[in-house]
Order: C-alpha cells, then sequence, then structure tokens
C-alpha cells in the first residue's frame, strides 16, 4: 500500500514487509518478520532496524492524532533489552502527551508469533526494547506536507516489497570510509527516503549504529560485526537530502567497564555540510564464533 | 538567568545548581563571527555527592548538565525564555575524580525549540569522557520575567557547605524500597518558573530506577551495588503541587544492566504523568 505514491515501489519500508495497524485513535502497532539479513551479531535484530519500526509506529499514530497537521521527527530513544530473534518483531505506541507544538510517544517492542500475537505460550513475552519519540507539529497552513490525509486512513495496512536479498546495511548502500574514525557514507537515494524526501529517520539511526560499531570496534582492534549497539538517543536537527550522509564518531569508552558509548554525527555533505543528526550510542561486545575451517 | 519585572536576577545561583556547586561561563564566538556563544562549565566531585560507582552520582551529573545546558539554550534565544522538555543522556564513567569539566553548545536554534549538545570529561583523569547529553528546550514567551545580567555572564563555583546534607535529603526524596519512590516538593526545588527543577527530577528518576532495580524479583547480585548510567526524561508537563511520585518498571535485564521506565506523577495534581523516562541501572 502507499499514500499518494510513497512510499515508491522499491523502498526499505517494502522490502522490510512492514505489517502496521492502527488500534486506537492514540496507538498502532507495527511489526516485521525477522530475517538474518536484519540481525546483529547476537542473533538479535539490530537497534537501527528496531528504530525504523518505532519510527513508523509513530509516525501512525501522529498522522491520525495531529491531521490536519502534519509532523516531522524531533527525537527518537530506543534501549534493546534482549536480542530479539523473533518469528517477528513488533512495535506498539501510544501517546503519552499531545501538546500545541509536540507530540511525545511511548514503544514497546515485543516478539510476534506469525499471526502476530504474544508468545506468551511458545516463548518470551517481556519487551524486547523500550522507545520514545518526539515529533514536531508542522501546522497545516505549512506546505511540506506531501501527503493529504483523507477522511478514509486506513487501519491496517501493508508496506510490500520484494524483501531483502542481502544485509539490510549493503541494501540501503552503507559504505565504510574510516572504521577508526567511525566513518561510514549513505547515498541519497528514493529507496531509503521519507514522504520530504529526505533520508527516512530509522535509516539514519541505522547508519548511526554502523558507524558507532565500527568506531568502536575499531577501538578495539577488530572490526564493527563484534559490537552490538542496544542504545541509540537519536536527536534529529535537519532534513538531509541530498547526500551523501556522512558520519564521523567520537568513542566515549571503548569498553573499560564492560559497556561501550560512542557519540555519532551525521553529516549532509552535498547539503553544504549541515550537521543532520546527532545520536548517542550505546553497545556491548559480542563473543564472535571462529571463522570454520580455522 | 532570568530577572523578574523588577529587574532581580532570580536564577543566578539557583539552589539545586548551588548544591551541585556548578560553575559556569559564556564563551562567545570570535569576533566578527555571527554564531550563537558556547557554554563552559565546572563541578567539583564532593565526598557527599559520590555514588556507588564511585563518582558525581548521575542524577547530580544530569543536574550540572541540565544547568548549563538550561544557560546556553537561553543565552541562544534571548529575550525570550525557555524550558527543559528532553534529556537524552549516555554516561561513560561512573567513576570521577574530578573535576569534572562542562561544556555545550547549540546543535540547533528553531522558532519553538533549541537543542544543545553538551559533553562532560574528567578534568582529574586527563579529559576522560564521562557523558555525553542531547537536551531539548521549548522556547517560552517570558511574560514579565526580563533577562538582566551583563554578557559573557559568568557564574562562580558555591563554596563547599561542610554540613551539606547527602542528595536524598538535600532533594526531600523520602526514604523507601522498591518500585516506587516519593519527593517532597519544597521551594527550594522549584526552578525560576515556580515548577520541580528538572535537575530535581533527575535525581528523583536516578534514587528511584536504583531502588526498583534492587528490588526486582530476578536481580543478579542481591547483596551488590547498582548505580545509574544512561538516562533519558522526558519533561512532559510542570510539577507543580507535589507530591511527586516516581513509578518505576523493570522493562528487562542483560549483562549486569537493567533498564527501569520511569513515569514521575504530581500526586496533588491529580496524579498526572508529568515525566517519563528510562534509566539504565548498572551493578558496581
Amino acid at each position: 500500500m502507499t499514500f499518494g505514491g510513497y512510499p515508491p515501489a522499491r523502498h526499505i519500508l517494502g522490502d522490510l514487509g512492514m505489517v502496521a495497524e492502527v488500534t486506537s485513535d492514540s496507538a498502532a502497532r507495527v511489526r516485521t518478520r525477522v530475517t538474518p539479513h536484519i540481525t546483529a551479531a547476537d542473533g538479535g535484530v539490530r537497534a537501527g532496524v528496531m528504530a525504523t519500526l518505532v519510527d513508523i509506529v509513530g509516525g501512525a499514530i501522529a498522522v491520525r492524532s495531529l491531521q490536519p497537521d502534519w509532523m516531522a521527527t524531533a527525537d527518537l530513544t530506543l534501549q534493546v533489552v534482549r536480542p530479539a530473534i523473533g518469528p517477528w518483531v513488533e512495535a506498539r505506541g501510544t501517546v503519552v502527551r499531545k501538546g500545541r507544538t509536540t507530540l511525545v510517544i511511548e514503544a514497546l517492542v515485543f516478539e510476534v508469533s506469525d499471526e502476530g500475537s504474544d508468545l506468551e505460550a511458545t516463548g518470551d513475552p517481556s519487551p524486547v526494547a523500550w522507545a520514545t519519540m518526539t515529533f514536531a507539529v508542522l501546522k497545516a497552513r505549512n506546505p511540506a506536507s506531501p501527503i493529504q490525509m483523507a477522511s478514509g486512513f486506513p487501519i491496517r495496512w501493508e508496506f510490500v516489497g520484494d524483501g531483502l536479498d542481502t544485509s539490510i546495511v549493503d541494501a540501503i548502500g552503507i559504505s565504510v570510509v574510516d572504521a577508526t574514525e567511525g566513518r561510514v557514507s549513505l547515498p541519497v537515494q528514493e529507496y531509503v527516503v521519507n514522504s520530504f524526501g529526505a533520508v527516512q529517520g530509522g535509516v539514519m539511526a541505522l547508519l548511526a549504529e554502523v558507524a558507532g560499531a565500527e568506531a568502536l570496534g575499531a577501538a578495539q582492534g577488530s572490526d564493527g560485526a563484534s559490537i552490538v549497539v542496544t542504545d541509540l538517543q537519536v536527536a534529529y536537527l535537519a532534513l538531509g537530502r541530498v547526500g551523501p550522509i556522512v558520519t564521523r564518531a567520537t568513542v566515549l569508552d571503548a569498553g573499560s567497564g564492560g559497556r561501550r558509548s560512542a557519540v555519532v554525527e551525521l553529516v549532509d555533505e552535498g547539503g553544504e555540510g549541515r550537521l543532520a543528526t546527532a545520536v548517542n550510542i550505546g553497545a556491548a561486545l559480542v563473543d564472535m564464533p571462529e571463522p570454520v575451517g580455522s | 538567568m532570568s530577572g523578574d519585572a523588577e529587574g532581580r536576577t532570580v536564577d543566578r545561583r539557583h539552589p539545586v545548581s548551588e548544591y551541585f556547586r556548578l560553575e559556569r561561563w559564556e564563551i562567545p564566538p570570535p569576533p566578527g563571527v555571527d554564531a550563537l556563544s558556547d557554554s563552559g562549565g565546572r563541578a567539583p566531585v564532593d565526598a557527599h555527592l559520590r555514588g556507588s560507582g564511585g563518582g558525581l552520582r548521575t542524577g547530580g551529573l544530569l543536574t550540572s548538565i541540565d544547568s548549563l545546558g538550561g544557560f546556553l539554550c537561553g543565552l541562544a534565544v534571548l529575550p525570550e525564555g525557555i524550558v527543559t522538555t528532553s534529556m537524552m543522556a549516555t554516561i561513560s564513567q561512573l567513576d570521577h575524580r574530578g573535576p569534572l569539566r562542562l561544556h555545550g553548545r547549540v546543535l540547533r536554534r528553531g522558532r519553538n525549540s533549541v537543542v544543545a549538545g553538551l559533553d562532560v570529561v574528567d578534568e582529574g583523569r586527563g579529559g576522560l569522557p564521562v557523558a555525553a547529553a542531547t537536551m531539548t528546550c521549548a522556547v517560552l514567551d517570558p511574560g514579565g520575567m526580563v533577562p538582566e545580567f551583563e554578557r559573557p555572564c559568568p557564574t562562580p563555583m558555591a563554596p563547599l557547605d561542610p554540613g551539606a546534607p547527602g542528595p536524598e535529603e538535600f532533594f526531600c526524596i523520602e526514604p523507601g524500597v522498591g518500585p516506587v519512590t516519593r519527593l517532597e516538593l519544597t521551594d527550594r526545588l522549584r526552578n525560576p518558573w515556580g515548577i520541580l527543577h528538572g535537575g530535581a527530577a533527575a535525581v528523583l528518576a536516578d534514587v528511584a530506577a536504583c531502588r526498583a532495580a534492587q528490588a526486582g524479583p530476578s536481580r543478579p547480585q542481591p547483596t551488590g551495588l547498582v548505580a545509574a548510567a544512561d538516562t533519558v526524561l522526558h519533561y512532559l508537563r510542570p510539577a507543580r503541587v507535589g507530591p511527586v511520585e516516581a513509578r518505576c518498571q523493570v522493562v528487562g535485564r542483560r549483562s549486569g544492566r537493567a533498564v527501569v521506565r520511569v513515569a514521575i506523577h504530581d500526586v496533588g495534581a491529580g496524579d498526572r504523568l508529568v515525566t517519563l523516562g528510562s534509566v539504565a541501572v548498572l551493578d558496581v
């Protein structure tokens, strides 16, 4: 399904096969199937992918709650408490405050069955992550809104695509420029943009996740594959429209106390080098299996 | 940093920031450069302010970050006022030698909000990173409050009070254990707008989350110590009446770390939710 032509036929949201449902005027849930293409070294869904889920569930709530106004994501936080192995992972969001200029949403992320029900009988029904989002309200007179929401806004919809046949990091075109500096790059292409034509908020979080993991991995003499990002604190400062979006990371703690943390800044290099997003990251080290044959 | 209608300065030395003895100063841009000021700060790590992690307890660290960030954002929007709406902090070191040095810069100045990035290092440990934070402030009509100070405006470090109480006593946090922790809203805990100071809410969240993590049924080290670390706080509504109650829920635990959801309610104001956040509580 699309809204005013968004997302386009080939888009990351379609390839993630997200299924969304608005459950009340102030609540919604969005889920995606767990595949090896979206998981990190611990076998759980990447924090950046969960952030994308949260971003979509927040948007689904906000668009209904705020209409005829529109909104822009101001910040997003996510804390993963255990690996999300599926078979599906679902974000459930509710409004905690609706003000004149902002809307705040809280979300919990759960593992769910193929049918979308809780894993009461077959697995752990407790949450895998806790998240929040803040949206800035854009008044309806603002022409920035490219999507006019009709009264017939659907209760349930699905983004349909071909699915991922490679890692999501490769699928969206992230390349590592300098791991030590946490410098990774993402081209701005239709596949990853939102309805404003800027890189989707969840994708920005995923980019920061990769950059932070690379920097933290390099700080201990390995690569980013052994680092699992568990915490994201994302501040969206400006739209990343031009690209490439390039990161720079500062390692705060490379693991002296077991935890790892970094600050990642995402700059729209083609957009006058504007700082688009700032992200604080928390991470853990995962013991990697020895390569087969070693 | 604002003054009332008679021109009196009302927050050059607020009791909450004075308690943590935060020294702060404005860092104007170089001459000829059209940019907003940065801000700098320094906070000692006094013995009575140390937590289980060995350094300044996280609630105190967040209070100093909030004070410096509020000062920075306030300067950025003059003559309008600000109020903190969210704080996101990653804590990389719990054990500090001190003093701590803080630096803040404006990341975005919008019509309705200001976003600031702040970092904290331990001067006593060669500038070791301690924390990074992002805070957002809403821009407010100052009403009768008018700015009254010279720029750049330094605020000196308050002298050490040898009889200063510990944070729980100063912040009027009732003794207790378990998932609910209560604070009495006394006048010294109010900010210049007359509402609960954001730093006081941060200290309450720290104390409450630690008590909740220690009380949880799956606590891995029943006799061990814990300390608050990474924190997210959304200041949703002002707390004006009190008492103020922090209700906690352990979302999950992973590798010696519990994530605690903290919902702070103004009990006397219809029990409304005033602050929502999370605190990562570490076994130390």
